[in-house]
């Protein structure tokens, strides 16, 4: 089969344009979406139409009630995708829990065919929606670091907190948790979710102040990752309150990893000084047995 | 019957080609593609993936075969949902669960519906033989209409679909515009049609199929060789895959895509009114 994907020009999409202007009249709140522009409401009394046009974004407007009103396709998905997370504990993450989240915007169940059938979109969207939201979580604690108002954490417990914050994003979503996990693992999500997954150790390492440039970067993430994916593994089957057994298992797979690095570094030195000597010994021996002799 | 073969035939030839080979239709779409044309429309009832409460307007649909794949598919989806809930409803009274059985037990399609619409009267008149006979009675509705002037209000359907039928109608792009008129904000566009084989040696073996097969079983099955010439010949002038898609595009539609099924034989184009 094949399958032929088309990126258009971005043109006004003018059913979901004209629904938002409905829902905008009928609601008289802002929209939230930061990349939209609002355009000026019509006078009172008026309700908007859908307009038949072509489908060419008018920027002179029809008497001057439209405006710059438009969004991308990406954006409408991004919405409804966002609309469709609320359905999630009920319907799990699939084509469903879409279908419902279109209704709420308004739009027909049929646009849950954008989306492929086993909820993939909806799961990558919600993990990079989580990944940011930890950035700004991150980012707002370095401004107070940097304006003085709070205390620079240690690196295990800036860990500790970092992947404790991240995960209490899935909480309310822990059910149906292990089924996403396991649709990120399908061959054709892995790029994707593993993409995400490096990008958010990263940022966690960039706050924590990390700034090597030799191979400690990659046993630093290896080792995060590690700690990040277990304790996720481990909070799927946690049933305590609060999940204290996962945040207390965290803490001690920090703490590992904190002894692990001193460890490797004594290791080394013993090693070096095994190594040291071993080569005494053997220059002894040659030196008694007479090889080193010069004749 | 026809006078205009190799021409393109306007609209009285195809309702009478349609009008002589509607008791015929089933029988000839099952010799003529060795019966993969069901494995198509189950092909397209699997993109479609619809959930319950879905309003489908199925044009051309004559005899039927769409809907019932929709009635079907729903059906089972509905099936599912229940089950999920009542798995759910492990702690409740035995009165609750009763009750719950009472609110669904009339609601197997969870409010879906289908509407088939087509031009020609024969045709519907066969499909809702077939209805009575494999049992299909809620959510169907058989209306008489035409595919450039559809008799239905605007923003009305969730799904619009059309198998096999696209290439039976003079003005595409009207067919097209009154597809957008009548779906939801958010409601799809699904054409399934035959379409143009890039490979060159299978299009060689499909050209011979074509034209010295399918005229032939015609004549023998349905006797009538000239509907099933016209056939094959009004799918040589359809429109190719990316000019339809154009086409699709043009009317309004967003993220327009197609599948190539059996490499080109058949296509399945989508399009979403947004």
């Amino acid at each position: 089969m094949v399958r032929c994907q088309q990126y258009p020009p971005l043109r006004a999409l003018q059913a979901s344009a004209a629904l938002r202007r409905a829902s905008d009249e009928h609601r008289k709140e802002p929209l939230t979406s930061s990349s939209q522009q609002h355009f000026d409401s019509p006078p009172a009394g008026h309700q908007p139409e859908q307009e038949p046009q072509g489908p060419h974004p008018s920027y002179t407007g029809l008497g001057g009630q439209e405006s710059e009103d438009y969004e991308s396709e990406e954006q409408l998905q991004h919405r409804i995708l966002t609309a469709a997370l609320e359905f999630v504990p009920e319907h799990g993450w699939t084509a469903e829990a879409i279908a419902e989240g279109a209704k709420t915007l308004g739009l027909s169940v049929a646009a849950a065919g954008m989306f492929h059938s086993d909820g993939s979109e909806l799961i990558l969207h919600f993990v990079s929606e989580c990944n940011s939201k930890l950035s700004k979580l991150l980012e707002k604690e370095q401004k107070l670091v940097q304006l003085g108002k709070a205390e620079k954490k240690p690196i295990d417990e800036f860990l500790r907190d970092a992947v404790e914050a991240r995960l209490r994003m899935l909480i309310p979503y822990i059910e149906k948790w292990p089924q996403a996990l396991s649709v990120l693992l399908l061959p054709r999500n892995i790029p994707s979710s593993l993409n995400l997954l490096t990008s958010m150790i990263d940022d966690i390492w960039h706050y924590a102040g990390d700034q090597s440039t030799d191979f400690n970067w990659y046993t630093r993430r290896a080792v995060l990752t590690g700690i990040y994916n277990t304790t996720e593994l481990v909070m799927m089957q946690d049933s305590s309150p609060g999940f204290e057994d996962t945040w207390r298992f965290l803490e001690n797979r920090v703490a590992d990893a904190m002894t692990m690095s001193n460890t490797a570094s004594q290791v080394q030195s013993t090693g070096e000084a095994v190594v040291q000597g071993l080569m005494g010994a053997a220059v002894t021996i040659k030196n008694l047995a007479g090889l080193n002799q010069r004749r | 019957l026809i006078n205009c073969i190799s021409f393109p035939c306007p609209f009285f030839a195809v309702y009478q080609v349609f009008e002589s080979v509607a008791k015929k239709y089933d029988v000839m779409n099952d010799s003529m593609t060795l019966g993969i044309h069901r494995v198509w429309k189950d092909i397209l009832m699997h993109k479609m993936n619809p959930c319950p409460g879905t309003l489908l307007l199925d044009v051309a649909g004559g005899t039927g075969d769409i809907a019932f794949r929709f009635i079907n598919y729903v059906r089972s989806v509905r099936q599912r949902q229940l089950q999920r809930k009542l798995k759910q409803h492990q702690n409740l009274s035995w009165q609750e669960i009763f009750e719950s059985y009472q609110k669904d037990k009339f609601n197997s399609l969870g409010d879906s519906q289908v509407v088939v619409c087509d031009i020609n009267r024969e045709m519907l008149k066969v499909g809702k033989q077939k209805a009575q006979h494999l049992g299909y009675s809620e959510g169907l509705s058989w209306v008489l209409g035409n595919a450039e002037e559809l008799p239905f209000d605007d923003d009305k359907f969730d799904v619009y679909t059309i198998a096999f039928g696209i290439r039976n109608v003079t003005r595409i792009d009207l067919a097209l515009q009154e597809a957008y008129r009548v779906l939801k904000p958010g409601g799809r566009f699904l054409c399934l049609e035959f379409s143009h084989v890039s490979n060159p040696l299978l299009s060689r073996l499909y050209d011979l199929y074509s034209f010295q097969v399918i005229p032939v079983l015609g004549e023998v099955i349905a006797g009538d060789w000239r509907s099933y010439q016209y056939l094959v010949e009004s799918i040589r002038q359809f429109p190719p895959q990316e000019e339809l898609k154009a086409m699709i595009e043009d009317a309004g539609f967003f993220k327009v895509n197609y599948d190539n099924l059996n490499f080109g034989i058949v296509a399945i184009h989508s399009g979403f009114k947004l």
